[in-house]
């Protein structure tokens, strides 16, 4: 793949990276109402706690360069703070904490969305009409309607009250001891189970329904009239020539839509008590604890956009015309 | 006989046209014998050319195949294109044939129905549109009574196409060699390096370097890509090869070499060949006859040197005053006035009728049907009804329309 | 031109039957979208509701003025059921509502507005400026703008006070109004921006035809039309947008219990337990509601953008 078009986007992604920064900084330091204010109403502080923090920060130096610099500084070093919450622990501590379980949960949700999403996407464009291709785009414009607690709390409800098949929060059992690892990963992935099928639904409408409106439009393309003209099977022409153009815008909006994942992500968190940053943002939240939402928001964004970087050099591998 | 002062085309025509007369006179006597059933006349030569012709195919002929049957014979085909507001009577009792090595040209307006007529020989229209009535015999051999499934021997393997517009008719994504190799590897059951060696081999005939096979279509020159889509054409080494307006994309020094290129593939390889195009320049270059469409009917069909040298059908004719010629003198080009009629309610009677400067009454009313001449020329016009010697029946058209400049 | 020149009223005339003919044939043209259809059915009635809730529910039932004991199961008396605090959850629906479909409103106005002004803005003057403008769009798509919305919400709540109100409306629920608007309009602005330039190369097309029209003029009869059209479709799917995005903030509690949207419904029925009590009344009505509303706006907005906005074939 071209050198000059992974350089491009990866300076892209680095500026996007610093402008992140830089709104992390301008939010937190200069908010009208400045950070003391925000610190005052806070009830979770004590008088000490206040002084150490101010003094901490520098909070009483110039906002220009000074704490502007320090930021920086502080930031490239790994040290986001320390939570408002959990008083003394640095916020780059209770981040990681969270981080494993939410990239499970997106991560594999997200995989089977593609997966199942585009497959179903494509069946039901290469085959317009006919019931499947009906049911189908109505269920993906229904579940496409439906935010992920949405989706989250009637599966409680029906498999996890009522039938019992399954945990109805957590990530483990509370307050379980394991004999093996091979007991604790069952548990881990019995309690796995509904918040992955909540995400995965929420994502799988949308995605079907992008793959089904672009197979549509690339049936009409000329080079699926030269196939069918080949003699080739039906089954070759949707899988060797419909499918991979047909896949490269989709893979385009997938990037742009890791965003919204996210959001999804926290609130499917929320409905299953899934200890990942998803609790974490919405507790903070409620405790208006800065440190830890400005972290997660830093995180997140990088991580978003290190994932849209990866999705672009997909794309340079799918695409043979932006190689050059 | 000629109605139009001397209208010579391009300088091949000229030699065609000599030719023609000669072959015209010989098969005269001859033709009077063929049986009546064929939609054309053969030539007496054209039994010793299909056997070397057949002789020459890598693959053996189809198994339903007559190996004494003649190449390709329409007969009466008719398509419809079903709209939401109306029916589409795009092809209308068209007939023609092919014998092996020939090269027919199908030339008409925007819009006249080449193109279906080509894309309904292998059933490859959009899922609106039906061939109606008629058959296409290749080998004797129905094709229009084929389903889907069966249809597919027959695509690529004996008849194959050149779209127009490489750029968009390539798929953009894979590899021209892999395009080149995939309906020998799918069609044919080549093994994958086998396939992709003659895929280099191909792309070697058609003159562009072996080393490119690796290229995606948008790395490759306007004509190449139209060279690239004649080797793939090639790969399954067909009986046919339909051309629709591969051509008209390009410029004009690069269409000369393309048109060059598959003049040479039809003398070294035995192909006959259909091709499509509104640029009778083209036609007069390549083909041995040319039949001449207007809206979704026959309205006159010949050898080429005929066509161009003494045409019948006044659409024909004007048809020819439209085109600007390199040797004759300075005149005005002539237009034909008004549109190509909707096809949903074609005119009555005869389709050109409206637009005719020498129509009588029985055009609005009657269907002209097609009378056989000695020369081998087809025509459809009430000017020569049936039993007519060649003199049209009313005022030619260069007195009609005031004539040339 | 040979034909003899309209009067003034002649062509104002003519324009107006122009428009009427425009106008029915699109409205023949939707009602036959039976999914377009459905969804201005859908909207429809929910718009009802939304305008008037009391009149059909009563008003709205507090802590203090609820009818029954917390958690009953649907019966006749309550036909959605009663939530944690006894409160009627048909009356509790309704009142929803009028609260969603507000917030939805404002907030698809004011990021229709932005992204509008930025994209005609950006698209019209072009050079260093779209340059600039298109970046800060760019890092707004890409950014997880619902992470900014949560942290910047309590940040204006607290900056405003939580007593504030307008339109009755109150300070908590227009800060989401705010945050929905100010994290969202980059779409609708790249979209916008995109017609405006192709509009704009017509446009000097046409300037060679026009004669003695000034800007402004060829502003309003040529650019506003053709990009009106966009905006309609893309406003509608904004709304959607809008009310998904809302009823998530709510439910993760940045809604207020006292004006309760469906989202904060959730979000009191999450914190009380229901799911875990089996209390499906608590959830299945807001939430079917939510479904209904967003997928309605869907449907229009598809139907709407298909219609308005047709993709020639092959187009590419």
């Amino acid at each position: 793949m071209s050198l000059r078009y992974l350089s491009r986007q990866s300076l892209q992604a680095l500026f996007t990276i610093v402008m992140i920064v830089l709104l992390n900084f301008v939010l937190f330091r200069m908010m009208p109402g400045s950070p003391e204010r925000i610190l005052f109403r806070n009830p979770n502080l004590t008088q000490e706690a206040l002084a150490a923090i101010r003094e901490r920060w520098g909070l009483d130096q110039p906002l220009f360069p000074d704490q502007f610099f320090a930021y920086i500084v502080a930031t490239l070093q790994g040290d986001l703070g320390d939570s408002y919450k959990f008083i003394g622990q640095p916020v780059i501590e209770v981040i990681s904490e969270r981080f494993w379980p939410t990239m499970i949960l997106l991560g594999l949700g997200e995989m089977i969305a593609v997966v199942v999403g585009l497959a179903l996407g494509s069946y039901t464009g290469w085959r317009r009409g006919g019931l499947v291709d009906r049911v189908g785009n109505g269920f993906s414009l229904v579940f496409y309607s439906m935010p992920y607690f949405v989706i989250g709390m009637p599966l409680i409800i029906i498999f996890a009250t009522g039938l019992g098949w399954f945990p109805t929060s957590g990530m483990f059992t509370l307050g379980a001891t394991y004999d093996s690892f091979l007991d604790q990963l069952l548990d881990f992935l019995h309690h796995l189970v509904l918040p992955l099928i909540t995400v995965s639904i929420g994502l799988i409408g949308g995605y079907s329904i992008l793959m089904r409106s672009s197979i549509v439009e690339t049936r009409s393309e000329d080079y699926i009239g030269t196939a069918r003209a080949k003699g080739l099977t039906d089954a070759r022409i949707l899988r060797h020539h419909a499918f991979p153009n047909a896949l490269l815008p989709v893979v385009t909006l997938i990037a742009i839509n890791l965003g919204y994942v996210v959001a999804g992500a926290i609130t499917a968190e929320v409905v299953f008590n899934w200890p990942g940053l998803g609790t974490l943002t919405v507790d903070a939240l409620n405790a208006r604890d800065y440190p830890v939402l400005q972290g997660v928001f830093l995180f997140l964004g990088i991580s978003v956009v290190l994932a849209n970087l990866a999705a672009d050099v997909v794309y340079g591998f799918l695409d043979p015309r932006v190689r050059r | 006989m000629t109605l139009l002062p001397d209208p010579r085309h391009l300088g091949r025509a000229e030699a065609e046209k000599t030719r023609a007369l000669e072959d015209a006179d010989a098969a005269a006597e001859a033709a009077l014998e063929a049986p009546a059933a064929a939609a054309g006349l053969e030539l007496p030569g054209a039994g010793l050319a299909r056997a070397a012709g057949r002789g020459r195919r890598q693959w053996p002929l189809p198994k339903q195949a007559d190996p004494d049957a003649p190449l390709l014979v329409v007969e009466g085909l008719s398509t419809h294109f079903r709209l939401g507001n109306g029916v589409v009577h795009a092809v209308d009792d068209v007939s023609f044939t092919l014998d092996d090595g020939e090269a027919l040209g199908i030339a008409g307006e925007s819009g006249c129905g080449k193109t279906t007529t080509a894309l309904s020989l292998l059933k490859l229209l959009p899922s609106n549109a039906d061939v109606v009535a008629g058959s296409v015999r290749l080998f004797g051999i129905d094709l229009r009574q084929k389903s889907e499934q069966a249809m597919r021997r027959y695509r690529w393997r004996e008849i194959s196409v050149i779209f127009q517009g490489a750029m968009n008719a390539l798929n953009p994504v894979r590899r021209v060699g892999d395009q080149i190799a995939e309906p020998m590897i799918e069609r044919l059951g080549m093994s994958p390096s086998a396939a992709a060696t003659r895929a280099r081999e191909l792309l070697e005939l058609v003159g562009i370097p072996k080393a490119r096979a690796k290229a995606h279509p948008h790395e490759l020159s306007g004509g190449m890509r139209q060279r690239a889509m004649i080797a793939m054409a090639l790969a399954c080494d067909p009986a046919i090869i339909i051309g629709d307006e591969p051509t008209t994309a390009l410029d004009v020094m690069v269409q000369a070499q393309i048109l060059e290129l598959l003049e040479d593939l039809r003398a070294k390889l035995g192909l006959s060949l259909i091709l499509i195009t509104h640029d009778l320049s083209v036609l007069a270059e390549t083909c041995d006859r040319v039949m001449i469409m207007y809206a979704g009917k026959v309205a006159e069909e010949g050898p080429v040197g005929r066509i161009f040298g003494s045409p019948r059908h006044p659409y024909t004719q004007m048809l020819l005053r439209a085109f600007p010629d390199v040797h004759a003198g300075r005149r005005d080009l002539g237009t034909i006035p008004g549109t190509p009629p909707d096809l949903r309610t074609p005119p009555p009677g005869c389709r050109f009728h409206p637009r005719c400067p020498v129509a009588m009454d029985v055009c609005r009313v009657e269907v002209p049907p097609e009378v056989r001449f000695d020369d081998r020329v087809r025509v459809a016009c009430h000017l020569y009804p049936p039993g007519s010697d060649g003199t049209p029946r009313a005022l030619p058209i260069a007195a009609a329309a005031g004539g040339p400049s | 031109m040979t034909a003899p020149a309209l009067t003034r009223r002649e062509l104002r005339g003519a324009r107006m039957r122009l428009r009427v003919r425009n106008v029915r044939d699109f409205v023949r043209r939707f009602a036959r979208r039976t999914d377009g259809v459905f969804g201005v059915l859908v909207l429809l009635f929910f718009g009802i509701l939304a305008l008037a809730p009391s009149v059909f529910v009563g008003p709205l039932e507090t802590v203090t003025t609820a009818t029954g004991q917390s958690f009953e199961p649907p019966s006749p008396a309550h036909l959605f059921g009663t939530d944690h605090l006894g409160r009627d959850m048909l009356n509790l629906t309704v009142h929803g509502a009028r609260i969603s479909m507000f917030i939805g409103l404002l907030a698809t106005v004011i990021t229709i507005l932005l992204g509008a002004v930025v994209g005609i803005a950006s698209g019209f003057i072009g050079g260093r400026w779209d340059s600039v403008m298109m970046r800060i769009t760019d890092f707004f798509l890409v950014i997880p703008t619902f992470v900014l919305a949560i942290i910047l919400a309590p940040i204006i709540l607290d900056l405003v006070g939580t007593g504030a109100e307008l339109f009755g409306i109150r300070a908590t629920l227009l800060v989401i109004v705010v945050v929905i608007g100010l994290t969202s309009w980059a779409a609708t602005a790249r979209i916008i921006r995109s017609q405006t330039l192709s509009v704009r190369e017509r446009m000097f097309v046409d300037r060679a035809r026009v004669i003695g029209g000034g800007g402004p003029h060829i502003m309003r009869r040529h650019i506003l039309p053709n990009v009106v059209n966009l905006i309609v479709a893309n406003t509608v799917l904004t709304f959607a947008g809008a009310i998904f995005t809302e009823t998530t903030l709510s439910f993760i509690g940045l809604g207020d219990p006292f004006q309760p949207s469906w989202g904060q419904l959730l979000n009191a029925a999450q914190s009380s337990g229901a799911p875990g009590l089996g209390a499906w009344w608590c959830i299945v009505p807001p939430a079917a509601c939510v479904v209904l509303v967003i997928l309605a706006f869907t449907l229009v907005g598809n139907a709407l953008d298909d219609i308005l906005n047709p993709k020639q074939a092959g187009r590419r």
